[in-house]
Order: C-alpha cells, then sequence, then structure tokens
C-alpha cells in the first residue's frame, strides 16, 4: 500500500498522545498537533494527505481550520472529528469540503479505514488532474 | 424581448379589426346612413384602439417580469463572481506589480549607453529573473483556480452506502432523541457497493435527514430505508411522519432559494444543492408527500457493484 502522510489536530493533549501512538504503531506517518493555528503554520512547510481535524477546539475553531486548509491545499481530504454530535457542524462541515465527519469516540479501525478512504480519493483526484494537465499540453503543442 | 410569436399575433391582430371593420361599414352604408356608419367606425377604432393599448400593456409586463427574472439571477451570479474576482485580483495585483517596477527598471537601464558594462548586465539578468519568477506565481493561481473548479466534479470511488448512511444517521439521533424523535432503520444487507461520491452523497443523505427531523418538530419518527432500485438502482428512503408539504409546494421544493421556513432559519437552498448533486452523480431524487401525515424521499443512485468486487 502507497504511504500517506496524516496530520492530527486536537486540543485533547491525552486523546492527541494515544491516537498518534497507536497510528505510528500501525506504521502510519503521523503528525499531530494541539491547534488550529499550529496546524495551519505546519502546512505551510509540510506536505500532508489527510487531515483529521476537532472540530470543537479553542482559538480557531474546526471549520474555520477546515476553510483555511481548503483554501492552502485544496486536494488534501480533511476528516472532521466530533465529540458532540452536531447536525449543523456536520452539515456545515460537508458543505465546506470535509470528507467525512466521525463521531468521537470513534472505532480505531474505522478510523483507519475512512483515512485510507480519504486518501485513495486524493489520489483519484491527483491522477484526475495529471490526466487533464497531459491531455491540455497535447491540445496545446 | 417579447416572443416573435407575440409580436406576429399584435400584427395579425391588426388586420383582422382593419378587415372587421370595412366588413361591418359597407352593409351598415345601405342600411343605416352614414351617421350610423360614422358612429360604427368609432366604436370599431375605440376598440382597436383599447386592444392594442391592452396587448402592449401585457407584452411590456411580460417584458419587465422577464427582465426582472433575469436581473434576480444576474444579480446573484454577479456577488458570486465579484467575491470571487477581488479574491483573484488581489493575488494577481502584486506580482504584475514586481512586473511593471521590474520592466521600468530595464527601461532604464537599456537607456544608458553602456549597456555592456558587467554591473549592468548582472542588473538586467536579475530582473529579467525576477520577472520570470512572478509569472510562474501569477501561473500557480491560475493553476489553483483551475483545481478549483476541478474539484465540482464528483470523484468516483466504491461506496458501502449502508455504512454512510447509518454513520449519517449517528449524527442525527442524539439531537433527535432529545426531541423524542425514534430513528427506524432498515437497511438491505445485500446492497451492493456503489460507484460513487461519497462525499457528495453524505452531504445530500444528512441534508434529508435533517429536513426530515426539522419536519417532525417532536415526539415521531423518522425512518431511513436501503433498497435495491429497479435496473441495477440503489435507493435511500428517508421518511418522517412530520408535517407534510402541501400539493401546490412540491414542485417547487427543488427550486433554490424556495423555502417554507421562517426568515433567516433556512436559505432555501438545501434541496436545491440536493438536488443538483445527485443530478451530478447520474441519479434522481423523488419524493411523496402528505400534508399531516409525512414525507418521503427517495435517492436513485445509479451504478451498484456485487460485493466484493470493490
Amino acid at each position: 500500500m502507497d504511504t500517506f502522510k496524516v496530520l492530527i489536530v486536537d486540543d485533547e493533549p491525552d486523546f492527541l498522545e494515544t491516537i498518534v501512538k497507536r497510528l505510528k504503531r500501525r506504521k502510519i506517518d503521523v503528525t499531530g498537533v494541539e491547534s488550529g493555528i499550529r496546524a495551519l503554520e505546519l502546512l505551510e512547510q509540510e506536505h500532508f494527505d489527510v487531515v483529521i481535524l476537532d472540530v470543537r477546539m479553542p482559538g480557531m475553531d474546526g471549520i474555520e481550520t477546515l476553510k483555511e486548509m481548503k483554501k492552502k491545499r485544496p486536494l488534501m481530504e480533511v476528516i472532521i472529528l466530533t465529540g458532540h454530535a452536531s447536525v449543523e457542524s456536520g452539515m456545515q462541515g460537508m458543505q465546506f469540503g470535509a470528507f467525512d465527519y466521525v463521531m468521537k469516540p470513534a472505532e480505531f479501525d474505522e478510523l483507519i479505514e475512512k483515512v485510507r478512504q480519504a486518501f485513495e480519493r486524493k489520489s483519484i483526484h491527483e491522477a484526475k488532474i495529471k490526466e487533464t494537465k497531459i491531455k491540455e499540453t497535447r491540445i496545446v503543442t | 424581448m417579447p416572443e416573435q410569436s407575440e409580436v406576429f399575433t399584435l400584427i395579425s391582430q391588426r388586420y383582422v379589426i382593419s378587415l372587421l371593420i370595412v366588413a361591418a361599414a359597407v352593409p351598415a352604408w345601405f342600411t343605416g346612413g352614414p351617421l350610423f356608419v360614422a358612429g360604427l367606425l368609432l366604436i370599431a377604432w375605440a376598440a382597436f384602439l383599447s386592444t392594442r393599448h391592452l396587448v402592449r400593456q401585457i407584452l411590456r409586463t411580460n417584458e419587465q417580469k422577464c427582465s426582472l427574472d433575469q436581473q434576480l439571477i444576474q444579480s446573484q451570479k454577479l456577488a458570486a463572481i465579484g467575491e470571487l474576482s477581488s479574491g483573484i485580483a488581489h493575488e494577481i495585483n502584486n506580482p504584475l506589480a514586481i512586473i511593471g517596477q521590474e520592466v521600468e527598471w530595464v527601461r532604464h537601464i537599456l537607456k544608458e549607453e553602456k549597456v555592456e558594462d558587467p554591473q549592468q548586465m548582472s542588473e538586467l539578468k536579475e530582473s529579467l529573473f525576477e520577472i520570470a519568477r512572478q509569472v510562474d506565481r501569477c501561473r500557480e493561481i491560475t493553476h489553483k483556480l483551475l483545481d478549483f473548479a476541478r474539484k465540482q466534479e464528483p470523484l468516483i470511488q466504491s461506496v458501502d452506502v449502508n455504512r454512510l448512511v447509518e454513520d449519517m444517521a449517528r449524527l442525527v439521533e442524539r439531537e433527535a432523541i432529545s426531541k423524542n424523535i425514534k430513528i427506524v432503520r432498515s437497511y438491505n444487507k445485500d446492497l451492493p457497493f456503489v460507484l460513487t461520491d461519497s462525499p457528495l452523497l453524505r452531504q445530500v443523505v444528512l441534508n434529508l435527514l435533517n429536513n426530515a427531523t426539522y419536519a417532525v418538530g417532536k415526539d415521531g419518527e423518522v425512518t431511513i430505508e436501503t433498497q435495491m432500485g429497479e435496473n441495477g438502482c440503489v435507493n435511500v428512503l428517508v421518511a418522517d411522519t412530520g408535517c407534510g408539504i402541501p400539493k401546490e409546494d412540491l414542485n417547487k421544493i427543488f427550486d433554490p432559494f424556495f423555502t417554507t421556513k421562517p426568515p433567516g432559519k433556512g436559505t432555501g437552498l438545501g434541496l436545491s444543492i440536493c438536488h443538483g448533486i445527485i443530478s451530478r452523480l447520474g441519479g434522481r431524487i423523488s419524493v411523496v408527500s402528505e400534508v399531516g401525515k409525512g414525507s418521503a424521499f427517495t435517492i436513485h443512485l445509479p451504478g451498484g457493484e456485487r460485493k466484493g468486487e470493490a
């Protein structure tokens, strides 16, 4: 299977630490940060394929972070994680281009499966863009 | 602009009326004398004028209505384009300003005679390099825009619809339970995987579920069902025991900006977006409703594949 890079954004240090540890044990390249602002800063320097994003965070909340992320990296897929099921924020999240909306506590294997699907989607998307770019250059030349 | 056929009827109407006037005047001349004919002509003329006036009025109102509709659509489009283009303009203006400045500088150097001077040469090269860099920056911006436009196209993956629907049902359930609304599930276990765009489908299912709980208000049921449809279609049904939709509204519910919610409570875009998404996925969405009993929306998705082929 292709390797991919995952970024996890959550303000609860205990949760963040545990999930990073568990994903690393599954040989997934994962980085954890504790706020939306930190995540956006990191995106300036590093590239990630899939982001797992907590919706409720102090400062910049998940939906705001999602919007900024999609502006910066439109192809990167974002899975929103929530401790508190809110239909309103779920609808907003999907509207602003989140791949999925998962409730805490998420079943670990299920979460990994969603990350895998999100990565598959990103790969399909990239392949499609490559294809159209080749077509475009063919038309030009 | 009035329709051509309407203009045509207007012209032909004039002919018919003048013919009628002549046809009425000739026998009247023999029976009633000139005064009677004059009266008749006057009445006919008045009728002709008033008809013409009315027809013109109708055409004008029609035209005004069309142009108002057009204006509304146009202004919405303009608002969206305005927002987008101010962003693009801002992004592209900065590199353009730098390019302009460098061009000025190159011109300035070229005006002087000693262009062979190594110092001048290196300045020229530096300017050219900077211009090329800014052009790249602009290119990057336009590429990003193209990527964004492409993002609207569905991305097809093999999707477990039962799983997807259950995820959304769970999301709605907690709020539903607090209003004493029961979520009833009935999933077809043998449902094949469907080749579709999962985030788009999630958006539609969540929207329908949210509408269903809104229609119930409190104390009721929302049923969510997956079934095999005709021609290998996979159907997702979301039904509620809510207020129902009046017959006269049924053909309007998918129109953009149609809403029965109080102002500020809904944009009236939810169902029109759902409709747009499902058509983009090659499917369709249907509705059955009865006032006081509830509504049932069905998403018909094409392209089921056998389980295990995924």
